[in-house]
């Protein structure tokens, strides 16, 4: 059960990251939620379940895109296991945590990218144009993971509840 | 035999006393009995009216709604008007496909359609719309297929100047514009002119609109132009396209 809920809510969003969110592009930049989710299981799961999502919404974002295979499982892993870590550290808690560490975790997705792309594509990304628009890309996910967060949560509590119910 | 009815005298004492004694009671009778039947009456008429009322709001939003859908499939009937004039003057056998979602990243430009393997699209087919190359199917799956935009930093398309035809290669660079390479100092460009698909590597039949020049930078050290491209199709608002069949 727990599973099928897990895969149901991995498909909405994916769903709407390649159709809703787009629509909502700053200056052709789109929030990347796989990214948000990440953040979010690593510091709620244990940490094997964590860095297994991370690892999971990496890949499955790798499929759903015309990206390198293995830029964002790479990625995504890197940061489920580097936020894995930091839990044990430091409280994660309120909007403004959150805020910082989807900053942070947003500049950490985009230099995996750009130097997986150095490395592996013809054509690479210009480094004016990348750092340009790194900022925003980590400003967005900053500004909407922690209303991502609080939604994930009470989503969470709610299907645990019903689950143990069950 | 007559009854005489007249009456020499004004009203009788007491009928005027009873008179005066009952009128204001059965004037509250009868305006109370006149408020509570109106009261009544309206009421079961206000309720005909709110569920009157409740029934034609309704069906005025439905109809706004049908109108609305009406209006976006002439929209769309139009958008495919104009692929199917140029499905229909084109030599290519062509599929016509609705975008469907675009890439789960931030870095690339792909797109998805709803036409995959059933359909008869296959990978590395021409992807167009009537006002340019949009891309190529990298990936085709059975009820749907990945595009590479033009405009994504992997996308080469080797191409030509519709006057000149000096040839070059179109490659994206990872926004809404492409750049022309290996394109001579030496050949005559200005911005403004056509780039046309120029057929080789088999992927895009010759003659496709790839974009027009929007600068030109000859450096004097380089043994190349800079130019940049503006793709001819519109990538912001890409719904429809037309997948160019083997």
């Amino acid at each position: 059960m727990a599973t099928l809920v897990i895969f149901f809510y991995g498909v909405v969003l994916f769903a709407v990251q390649t159709t809703l969110v787009p629509k909502a592009a700053v200056s052709g930049v789109v929030p990347d939620l796989a990214l948000i989710a990440t953040v979010y299981c690593a510091f709620t799961l244990s940490f094997s379940r964590g860095l297994f999502a991370g690892f999971l919404l990496g890949f499955a974002q790798d499929c759903l895109s015309g990206v390198m295979l293995g830029v964002n499982t790479i990625s995504k892993s890197l940061i489920a296991h580097i936020f894995c870590q930091l839990k044990g550290k430091i409280i994660v808690e309120g909007p403004i945590p959150v805020f910082v560490f989807m900053f942070l975790a947003s500049l950490c997705d985009g230099v995996v990218f750009y130097i997986s792309s150095l490395m592996l594509l013809p054509n690479p990304l210009s480094p004016e144009k990348f750092f340009g628009g790194l900022p925003v890309y980590a400003l967005y996910n900053a500004v909407l993971g922690p209303v991502l967060v609080m939604a994930f949560d009470r989503n969470f509590k709610w299907w645990a509840g019903r689950l143990k119910a069950s | 035999m007559t009854v005489d009815n007249r009456r020499a005298q004004g009203a009788f004492f007491f009928e005027s006393f009873f008179l005066l004694v009952i009128s204001p009671v059965q004037s509250l009778i009868t305006n109370t009995l006149d408020a509570v039947s109106e009261t009544y009456n309206h009421y079961f008429m206000l309720v005909d009216v709110a569920r009157e009322n409740d029934r034609l709001q309704a069906e005025m939003e439905a109809l706004l709604r049908e109108n609305k859908r009406l209006q976006e499939e002439v929209r769309r009937l139009e958008r495919i008007g104009h692929l199917g004039e140029y499905a229909a003057t084109s030599d290519e056998k062509s599929l016509l496909a609705t975008v469907i979602g675009r890439d789960a990243t931030q870095w690339v430009k792909t797109v998805y359609i709803d036409k995959g393997t059933r359909d008869g699209v296959q990978e590395n087919l021409a992807v167009v719309t009537n006002a340019g190359i949009v891309g190529h199917v990298t990936q085709a799956g059975p009820n749907s297929s990945k595009v590479l935009l033009l405009v994504d930093r992997r996308s080469a398309i080797d191409s030509l100047f519709m006057e000149s035809r000096v040839p070059g290669v179109v490659v994206g660079l990872g926004a809404d514009l492409c750049e022309m390479k290996y394109v001579p100092v030496t050949a005559e460009v200005k911005a403004g002119d056509w780039v046309l698909s120029s057929g080789i590597g088999g992927v895009f039949p010759k003659g496709l609109v790839v974009g027009r020049v929007l600068s030109v930078v000859k450096s004097k050290q380089g043994l190349f132009q800079e130019i940049q491209l503006a793709p001819g199709a519109d990538f912001a608002r890409l719904e429809e396209v037309l997948v160019l069949l083997p």
